[in-house]
């Protein structure tokens, strides 16, 4: 039976990315594989520990640069992650100095916010209503 | 002094918060934003029929333990049981049905951290057989109410 147990977000420095995702988001490292220059790194929520993992993926391709930079340019987050209180998220990581391009708005059927998560990406939150 | 310090704290912060808010608001807005207000713009459901189906959800959120019938949740609604499945389901992309099992594995994924045996999590959430929620656990979560409770106890940090 094929599973679906990974996510991926592209990022400049994976040091820096794995601070920023612990640090600041609240995740947890989950893998740490050394591959070549490079890592095989992931985090997980701490709530879901044996869930689906979110892979910091070094960007060491080019085309893919060009992609993650358009998406970054167009205002477009890269992914999207579920909150229970977008409002209270949205302090807590302002008071850490997170940047938001959109503070918490209505969206239809959710309250969703972006950020900055300085690693090249804009990443929602989302809380259903 | 005190109060005038807070005084001067609370006009110091809500100024800030202005000026956030007025450079927010004079920035162009991005694709993405623009995107965002273009599709919202064009769903067809008016804002009180969010609020109408919000209560079904939290009366889901209230009376999961119990048993719920699609009834008290299109009661909850103050809708017709057929208009408040077709609009939950076009509102969330899943029926109501679908929505309070996933509400309902999520609970007990949370009793089941907090140490509760399976039987008692199992009633807890509104189920009447272990072995209907065993399956269904499995089924939403991949893994048995017990491998879960055991992944759990090695897992924590």
């Amino acid at each position: 039976m094929i599973r679906i147990n990974l996510t991926s977000v592209p990022v400049e420095d994976q040091e820096k990315a794995l601070d920023f995702y612990t640090r600041v988001l609240g995740f947890l490292k989950k893998r740490d594989v050394p591959l070549g220059e490079h890592k095989w790194l992931t985090v997980v929520s701490p709530e879901e520990q044996s869930g689906v993992e979110l892979l910091l993926e070094p960007m060491a391709f080019e085309p893919a640069r060009l992609y993650q930079q358009s998406l970054k340019e167009a205002g477009i987050p890269w992914t999207s992650f579920a909150v229970d209180d977008i409002e209270k998220e949205y302090q807590r990581l302002s008071s850490l100095g997170v940047k938001f391009s959109i503070a918490p708005r209505e969206a239809g059927p959710v309250m969703i916010a972006v950020l900055d998560d300085t690693c090249g990406n804009y990443i929602q939150l989302m809380q259903e209503l | 002094m005190r109060p005038l310090l807070q005084a001067l704290y609370d006009t110091v912060r809500l100024t800030c918060l202005i000026a956030v808010d007025v450079h927010m608001s004079k920035k162009p807005k991005t694709y993405f934003e623009n995107e965002l207000d273009r599709i919202y713009r064009e769903i067809p459901f008016r804002p009180e029929q969010y609020v109408q189906v919000r209560q079904s959800k939290a009366f889901m959120e209230e009376f999961y333990s119990d048993r719920v019938e699609l009834n008290d949740l299109a009661k909850a609604a103050f809708m017709s049981r057929f208009h408040y499945v077709r609009i939950f389901q076009r509102m969330y992309g899943l029926t109501p049905r679908v929505y309070l099992r996933d509400l309902r594995i999520s609970k007990a994924k949370g009793l089941i951290r907090k140490g509760l045996s399976i039987t008692q999590v199992c009633f807890e959430i509104g189920y009447e057989s272990v072995p209907t929620f065993s399956a269904v656990f499995k089924k939403c979560t991949g893994y048995t109410p017990r491998a879960y409770q055991q992944l759990h106890k090695s897992n924590l940090e």
